[in-house]
C-alpha cells in the first residue's frame, strides 16, 4: 500500500543522513588551521598506530570537543525550535527569534556578574558548569512562560515573534545595566563567557553539556505523541483526551534544557532552532513528530557540523563566527518560509 | 464503546463565562435531552449562546449549574481521558496545519488509543481506513489537508471522529464557510451515520432549511429559554417566530423559512391553472411586496396556461393593461406604476 512505500522512503532517507552526518563529523575534525593527514587522524580516533601526542591532543582535545559540541547543539537547538513551532503553531518559532536564549544570557548574567565571587573563578570546573547551565535553563524557562502567558491572549504570529524579540532585547538591556554595575573580575569572566562559541568547549564542560542535552532530548521523545495532538491547537488536543497543561509543561522544560544548555556554554546561536525543523518537513513531507523529530536531530548535526566547517574557512587561518555561518544559512530559509505563509499569517 | 446506547441528559443547566471574580449566566434552566441515533441541530441567533453550550458539553468549560448526565453519570466526574472515548469535537476553527496528510490527521483520531509513541496497530489501521471510506475521500489519504477543498478538510475533520469512536459527536457550525452541495452533503453525511452507527451527533448550524429537512430533533435557544423537539413540532408551536424580535424578518410557517418584510405596495389576485407558474409568479409578486387576495384585488393577473407561451396579462385597477412576457418585465412595471400611486 501507498503508506510501506512511504515508510521504506523514510527509512532510505534517514539511511542517507546519518551516512552525511557521520561524515561531516569526520571532515570537522579533519579540517582546522593546521593540516593533520586524514589518516593520522583516523589513527587517533581509533586508538591504533603510533602518534605524534601533540598531534593526539590537538585531535583529542580540540577538534573532537568541538565537533560533538556542534552535534550537540545542532541537535538541542533544532529539537527546541521543532517543539516551539509545534507548541505555539507557528513556523517561525524558534529559541532565538522568541529570545529564550536571551533569557539564558540573563540568567548566566545575574549569576556571574551578581554571585561573582563564588564563580568568577570556579566557572570553568565543573560545579560551575554544573551552576552554569542550571541559571541558563531557568532563564530560558523565565522567557518561555512569558511568552506563552501573552499567546494565550494573542493568536497572531507576528505579534508573538515581535513580543519575543522584545523579550529578547529586555534581557540584553538587564544584562547591560549588571555589566555597568559590576566591577572588573566579574566583568572579565562574563565578557570571556559572551565570547563562548563551539570551539571554546573544554572537554570537562562536555561532561556537563553531553548529559544536560540527552536528558532535554529524553524528555522530547515522550512528548512524541501528544506534540502531534497540538498541531490541531489546545481545544482538539484536550478533545482527544490530552492533559494540555502537562503536555506543555513536559515541552518547556525539555526546550529550557536544550536552549538554556547550548546557550550556556556556546553563546546564542540563531537560525538553526527555526530553519533545521522546516528543511526536514520538506524533505519528509510530514507532520508527525515520530519523523520530525529524528530527522531534526540529524539534519541539526549536519548543519552545524557544515557550518562549523565552513566557519573554520579551510585553508585560512583564522576562523568566522560560528553565529554568522548559521544565520547565512538560516536566513534564507526564514524567508522562504513567510513567502510560502502569506496568507496564513496568523494562527 | 460506539455502539452503547447513550442518553444524554441536561438538567436545569446554566452556561457563561467567568469574568473576573464574577460568573456571567448567558443561558439558564437549560433542559433538553439526546439519546442514541439521534442527529440534533442546536440552532439559536448569534451571540445567544450556541458555542458556549456546546463548550460546555464538551467539559471545555465548567457550568455555572445545574448538571450533564451521560447515562445518568455527571460529564464532570469523567476525565479527560474517559471523555475522550465518549465525545469527540470539530470546531469551527479551520486547520491549517503543513504537511499534514489526511491519513495523519485521522490517526490523531486514536490517541486515546494507542500506546505511548502513538503506534498504530493493524486495528487501528483499519479504523481508519474504514472512516476514510464513510466519508467519501477513499483515495485522498496522501493529500495534505492543506490542498484539499474546505468541504473534503471538513470530511477529514468528521472522519477523525468517527476514528476516535466515540458515542457521541459536537460539532460546531460544520457547515459555515461551506458552498451550498457542500453544506447538503455534510449534513446528510452526519445524518448516514448517525442511522447505520448508532450515534449521537448534535451540531450548531444557522442552515435552518437544511437541516430541517435531515435532524430528528432541534434543540433551538431562544432570548428566554431552550425549547427541543422535532423540527415540525417547534414550526407548529410558531417556536421559530420567536427566534428574531425583528419587524424586518420573520418566519414563514408555510415554507419553513425565514423571510423579510416588506412594504405592502397592493394586493393582487392569479388567474389560471395551479402549478410551477403560478407558485413562482407568487414568489415574485410577493418579493416586490404584493399581498394575494381574493376579494377586491388592485391587480389582476392571467398568467400563461403553458409553458411554450409565456405571457402575463396584468390588469391594474381595471383600467390599465399591461402584456409582459417575463417575470423579470412584470415585477418591473409593476414596481415602477405602483409606487408611483
Amino acid at each position: 500500500m501507498l503508506k510501506d512505500r512511504l515508510i521504506s522512503r523514510d527509512f532510505l532517507l534517514f539511511g542517507m543522513l546519518g551516512l552525511l552526518a557521520i561524515l561531516l563529523f569526520i571532515l570537522d575534525i579533519f579540517f582546522g588551521s593546521l593540516l593533520i593527514p586524514f589518516k593520522t587522524i583516523l589513527q587517533v580516533l581509533t586508538g591504533t598506530g603510533d602518534v605524534n601526542p601533540e598531534i593526539k591532543s590537538i585531535v583529542l582535545d580540540f577538534r573532537l570537543p568541538k565537533a560533538i559540541t556542534a552535534v550537540m547543539a545542532g541537535m538541542a537547538l533544532s529539537i527546541s525550535g521543532l517543539q516551539m513551532q509545534t507548541i505555539f503553531r507557528n513556523p517561525l518559532a524558534g529559541p532565538f527569534v522568541l529570545g529564550i536564549s536571551a533569557g539564558a544570557s540573563l540568567g548566566v548574567a545575574i549569576l556571574v556578574l551578581g554571585f561573582s565571587s563564588v564563580f568568577t573563578l570556579g566557572l570553568f570546573t565543573i560545579s560551575g558548569s554544573w551552576a552554569l547551565v542550571i541559571v541558563a535553563w531557568l532563564g530560558s524557562a523565565l522567557v518561555l512562560f512569558l511568552i506563552l502567558a501573552v499567546s494565550i491572549r494573542i493568536k497572531d504570529i507576528l505579534t508573538i515573534l515581535i513580543l519575543g524579540m522584545l523579550f529578547g532585547s529586555a534581557s540584553g538591556a538587564l544584562v547591560n545595566i549588571l555589566q555597568y554595575f559590576s566591577n572588573e573580575s566579574m566583568l572579565k569572566s562574563f565578557v570571556i563567557w559572551t565570547m563562548g562559541s563551539l570551539g571554546s568547549v573544554t572537554k570537562s564542560q562536555l561532561n556537563v553539556l553531553i548529559p544536560s542535552v540527552v536528558i532535554g532530548l529524553f524528555l522530547s521523545f515522550f512528548s512524541v505523541k501528544s506534540l502531534d495532538v497540538m498541531l490541531l491547537g489546545e481545544q482538539y488536543a484536550k478533545s482527544m483526551g490530552l492533559r494540555v497543561r502537562n503536555a506543555r509543561f513536559l515541552v518547556f522544560t525539555s526546550t529550557s534544557i536544550l536552549a538554556g544548555s547550548i546557550t550556556a556554554f556556546c553563546g546564542p546561536i540563531g537560525f538553526i532552532g527555526i530553519a533545521v525543523p522546516h528543511i526536514g518537513r520538506l524533505l519528509f513531507k510530514t507532520a508527525r513528530h515520530k519523523i520530525l523529530i529524528p530527522s531534526s536531530l540529524l539534519l541539526g548535526s549536519i548543519v552545524m557540523l557544515l557550518s562549523d566547517i565552513v566557519s573554520q574557512m579551510p585553508g585560512y587561518e583564522s576562523t568566522l563566527p560560528i553565529n554568522s555561518v548559521t544565520a547565512l544559512v538560516g536566513i534564507p530559509v526564514i524567508i522562504w518560509i513567510i513567502l510560502k505563509n502569506r496568507k496564513f499569517s496568523s494562527v | 464503546m460506539s455502539n452503547q446506547q447513550v442518553n444524554i441528559t441536561v438538567r436545569n443547566l446554566s452556561v457563561g463565562y467567568k469574568k473576573g471574580k464574577n460568573f456571567v449566566a448567558i443561558k439558564e434552566g437549560i433542559n433538553v435531552n439526546a439519546h442514541s441515533g439521534e442527529l440534533i441541530a442546536l440552532i439559536g441567533s448569534n451571540g445567544i449562546g450556541k458555542s458556549t453550550l456546546l463548550r460546555t458539553l464538551t467539559g471545555f468549560q465548567k457550568p455555572l449549574g445545574g448538571e450533564i448526565l451521560f447515562n445518568d453519570r455527571k460529564l464532570g466526574s469523567f476525565s479527560i481521558k474517559e471523555l475522550a472515548r465518549v465525545l469527540s469535537f470539530v470546531s469551527t476553527e479551520a486547520i491549517r496545519v503543513q504537511n499534514l496528510r489526511v491519513w495523519e490527521l485521522l490517526a490523531m483520531g486514536r490517541y486515546p488509543y494507542t500506546n505511548l509513541m502513538g503506534t498504530l496497530t493493524d486495528e487501528d489501521n483499519r479504523i481508519i481506513q474504514r472512516a476514510i471510506q464513510q466519508v467519501g475521500l477513499a483515495g485522498y489519504e496522501d493529500r495534505m489537508i492543506d490542498q484539499i477543498s474546505d468541504g473534503e478538510r471538513q470530511r477529514a475533520m468528521i472522519a477523525r471522529t468517527l476514528v476516535q469512536d466515540t458515542p457521541l459527536i459536537i460539532l460546531d457550525e460544520p457547515t459555515a464557510f461551506l458552498d451550498i452541495r457542500n453544506k447538503y452533503e455534510i449534513i446528510h453525511l452526519l445524518h448516514n451515520f448517525v442511522k447505520t452507527e448508532n450515534k449521537t451527533v448534535l451540531f450548531s448550524t444557522h442552515d435552518l432549511n437544511i437541516s430541517t429537512s435531515e435532524v430528528d430533533k432541534i434543540w433551538l435557544m431562544l432570548d428566554d429559554k431552550m425549547v427541543e423537539g422535532a423540527p415540525e413540532d417547534l414550526i407548529l408551536a410558531g417556536n421559530f417566530d420567536q427566534m428574531f424580535r425583528s419587524d424586518k424578518v420573520y418566519f414563514n410557517g408555510e415554507s419553513g423559512d425565514f423571510m423579510l418584510r416588506k412594504n405592502t405596495i397592493g394586493t393582487y389576485t392569479l388567474k389560471g391553472p395551479e402549478g410551477k407558474i403560478f407558485n413562482w409568479t407568487c414568489r415574485a409578486l410577493q418579493r416586490i411586496g404584493l399581498v394575494y387576495t381574493e376579494t377586491d384585488p388592485l391587480v389582476v393577473i392571467n398568467i400563461p396556461s403553458e409553458e411554450k407561451n409565456m405571457v402575463w396579462k396584468a390588469e391594474i385597477n381595471s383600467t390599465e393593461k399591461l402584456v409582459c412576457s417575463s417575470l423579470y418585465e412584470l415585477t418591473a412595471e409593476l414596481g415602477k406604476r405602483l409606487s408611483g400611486l
